[in-house]
């Protein structure tokens, strides 16, 4: 039981920001902007959240540190993407090539930014987690949901089920969700009935920012002592979460847990004795999540629920 | 009259250029590579010693650092150092090993000390010339040392996560396994298990926390982190889960609590030592340097580190032992894997 109790501890460090940022990606993607910049923005928000924790820790420490971390992480992932938003948008540029522009530009400004900003001029911007909650007051004494979900965990946890369930009732049950669909299906028709397709477009790529900005803080916190200018590619691992639940929230959640867990089990098998017998190469877990990909859009690919025109600069004069 | 002032500056200002170009001279250089002269690294290591030798004898020493990283660039930097009058450059990282391949043949006149590598082209083809030297270290006595200091301190379930599988990693972990050996014979204990794994990269990711999360889960008390931003992802995982760390290269205490110990390489002292013997005249021109504990090339840092009862003592007798060679260490040269080294009492488990 102990080791089911861990491994759902552990899954949750990989898979609440894979979801946060592929949720965020679903934002952008449904109001008709591919956002590929997603590892940029969640390096830059990481960049700057994890230098504002530095430079306060001397002044807080915990959760109330995190949760201003967590807005400045947001905040700067979202003025990021705006660059996204403008080539993408105003200037009709290939969004592909604009978000890579981004993707590479990311880890030199950290680096740079780093170096010139700290007194000691290296990359490696140190923090003291002092945010980790052993257990949650009360809810981590119920028999087996208490170890599940409420011991060895974050805040940002329950933020990542919060922005979720936000999420979900955003975009289905809001005159805005609505909008936002329409223009990822058909700008033009929402154009006719008087929705301004940039305004939402905008506003879908910055919720994109923010939450992308948001993962890179959620995803470096537990898993190290410094920030290094790097994600570890797992912006781009969002985006195959992204696809693999098929930009419908719940599916996002669940493909980030399947994702999650797979690479939970392929780095911590040898720490659970069941699994090390077993005598199955860590190799295997590890292209599980990227085969399943593979073969949930081979089946769905003829009825894919891609927004029709992510992508798709969308031109007034093209009506 | 305002030409008159005009060209008179002018002069001046030449004069002064003049005169500053003549005094900025210096005798000793640094080129930095990746890292900064405070990088709490290799850098700041080599930096260290230089400063140490030339404030003892007088000499005048400066660092460049170059713009970016690659071989032309770092080119630039030595012949900015050589323009400058350096007569010896010291240049700590492997990264380092093509530039001065190159410019040892450049600059005859123009002594290099690299540090952790040897000169060698673009297709590993080893030249080192009678201006040029190579120090690595004998890593495997460092994680010697560390490995029997955690037996010896009454830790029985080890781990080791070492970065890429490069010569200087593996060196550490054989030694790491070859000190918990001798450590628990001494100690008479039956049994000492040892995870043993390498990430394949030199970066702090959840992978490696959840690993060392695992282990630690799993009962493993100490992981020993050793690829640079790795043992951050262990150290992570140690403060989750209350285990413990050993650091390397440098003194890592600082960067978290749980650091007990690290297995160090003498950087300053190795410089200090290659200074001594240029200024001497007789410069090791041609040679490779592997330095040891008989050169104080590595070892622990006993005033930071954690340990319950593994005293000064204990460390200074096996250090004297590794010094004088009574103790004698398989490297990565001797063993394919960890399980080759033949250890008996510690039960070394590979993990893929």
């Amino acid at each position: 039981m102990n080791t089911i109790y861990f491994l759902v501890q552990q899954m949750m460090f990989f898979s609440i920001p894979l979801m946060v940022v592929a949720l965020g990606g679903m934002f952008s993607e449904r109001s008709g902007v591919v956002n590929i910049a997603l590892e940029g923005i969640m390096v830059m928000g990481a960049f700057c959240s994890i230098f504002f924790i530095n430079r306060m820790e001397g002044v807080m420490q915990g959760q109330a540190l995190l949760l201003l971390a967590i807005l400045i992480a947001a905040g700067s992932g979202m003025l990021f993407s705006l660059l996204h938003a403008y080539a993408a948008i105003n200037l009709q540029a290939d969004q592909t090539i604009s978000g890579t522009a981004l993707n590479m530009a990311a880890p030199a400004i950290a680096i740079y930014a780093a170096r010139m900003l700290q007194d000691n001029g290296v990359q490696q911007v140190q923090f003291v987690n002092t945010f980790r909650i052993e257990k949650v007051p009360f809810l981590g004494d119920i028999p087996v949901l208490g170890p599940l979900f409420f011991q060895n965990t974050y805040i940002t946890t329950y933020l990542g089920f919060a922005i979720l369930i936000v999420s979900a009732f955003l975009l289905y049950k809001t005159k805005f969700g609505l909008r936002l669909r329409a223009c990822g299906e058909h700008p033009q028709a929402a154009d006719s009935v008087g929705v301004n397709v940039y305004k939402i477009r905008y506003a879908g790529v910055m919720i994109s920012g923010a939450l992308a900005g948001l993962g890179g803080l959620i995803f470096v916190v537990p898993t190290s002592t410094n920030f290094n200018a790097t994600v570890s590619g797992y912006g781009f691992l969002a985006l195959a979460v992204l696809i693999f639940g098929q930009w419908k929230p719940l599916r996002i959640l669940f493909a980030a847990f399947f994702f999650g867990l797979m690479k939970t089990i392929a780095s911590a098998y040898s720490g659970i004795p069941l699994l090390m017998r077993l005598g199955i190469p860590s190799d295997i877990y590890k292209m599980i999540p990227f085969i399943a990909t593979l073969v949930v859009l081979a089946f769905s690919s003829k009825s894919s629920q891609a927004p029709r025109a992510s992508g798709v600069p969308y031109d007034k004069g093209s009506r | 009259m305002k030409k008159g002032i005009a060209v008179l500056l002018a002069l001046a200002l030449t004069l002064c250029m003049g005169l500053s170009a003549v005094a900025e001279t210096y005798d000793i250089a640094l080129i930095t590579d990746i890292g900064t002269i405070d990088d709490k690294s290799f850098n700041q290591g080599a930096w260290e010693g230089i400063k140490e030798y030339a404030e003892a004898n007088g000499k005048t020493y400066n660092y460049y650092q170059p713009s970016a990283q690659g071989t032309e660039i770092y080119l630039d930097s030595i012949e900015q150092a050589v323009n400058d009058g350096a007569k010896v450059i010291v240049t700590p990282g492997y990264l380092f090993e093509e530039p001065i391949f190159i410019a040892q043949d450049m600059y005859p006149d123009v002594s290099f000390i690299l540090i952790d590598g040897n000169p060698h082209d673009a297709n590993y083809n080893y030249r080192t010339e009678k201006n040029a030297v190579g120090i690595i270290y004998a890593e495997e006595q460092a994680g010697y040392l560390a490995g029997y200091a955690m037996v010896k301190d009454g830790y029985t379930k080890l781990g080791f996560m070492g970065g890429m599988q490069v010569p200087a990693v593996i060196r550490f972990g054989y030694g790491f396994v070859q000190g918990a050996e001798a450590a628990a014979a001494e100690l008479g204990i039956s049994e000492i298990t040892m995870n043993y794994h390498y990430t394949g990269n030199f970066a702090a990711t959840p992978e490696a926390q959840s690993l060392a999360a695992s282990w630690y889960n799993d009962g493993v008390e100490v992981i020993f982190g050793c690829g640079g931003p790795v043992g951050n992802s262990v150290m992570a995982a140690a403060e989750a889960a209350g285990g413990k760390v050993i650091g390397v290269d440098v003194d890592q205490s600082s960067e978290s609590e749980t650091v007990i110990t690290s297995a160090m390489k003498g950087l300053s002292a190795s410089v200090v030592k290659a200074l001594t013997a240029y200024y001497e005249g007789n410069f090791p021109g041609g040679e490779s340097w592997n330095l040891g504990a008989a050169d104080k090339g590595v070892g622990l840092p006993m005033e930071t580190s954690k340990f319950n009862t593994f005293s000064q003592e204990d460390y200074d007798s096996v250090y004297a032992k590794l010094a004088d060679g009574s103790i004698q260490l398989k490297n990565d040269a001797d063993a394919e894997t960890a399980t080759d080294l033949g250890t008996t009492i510690v039960k070394v488990t590979i993990v893929e």
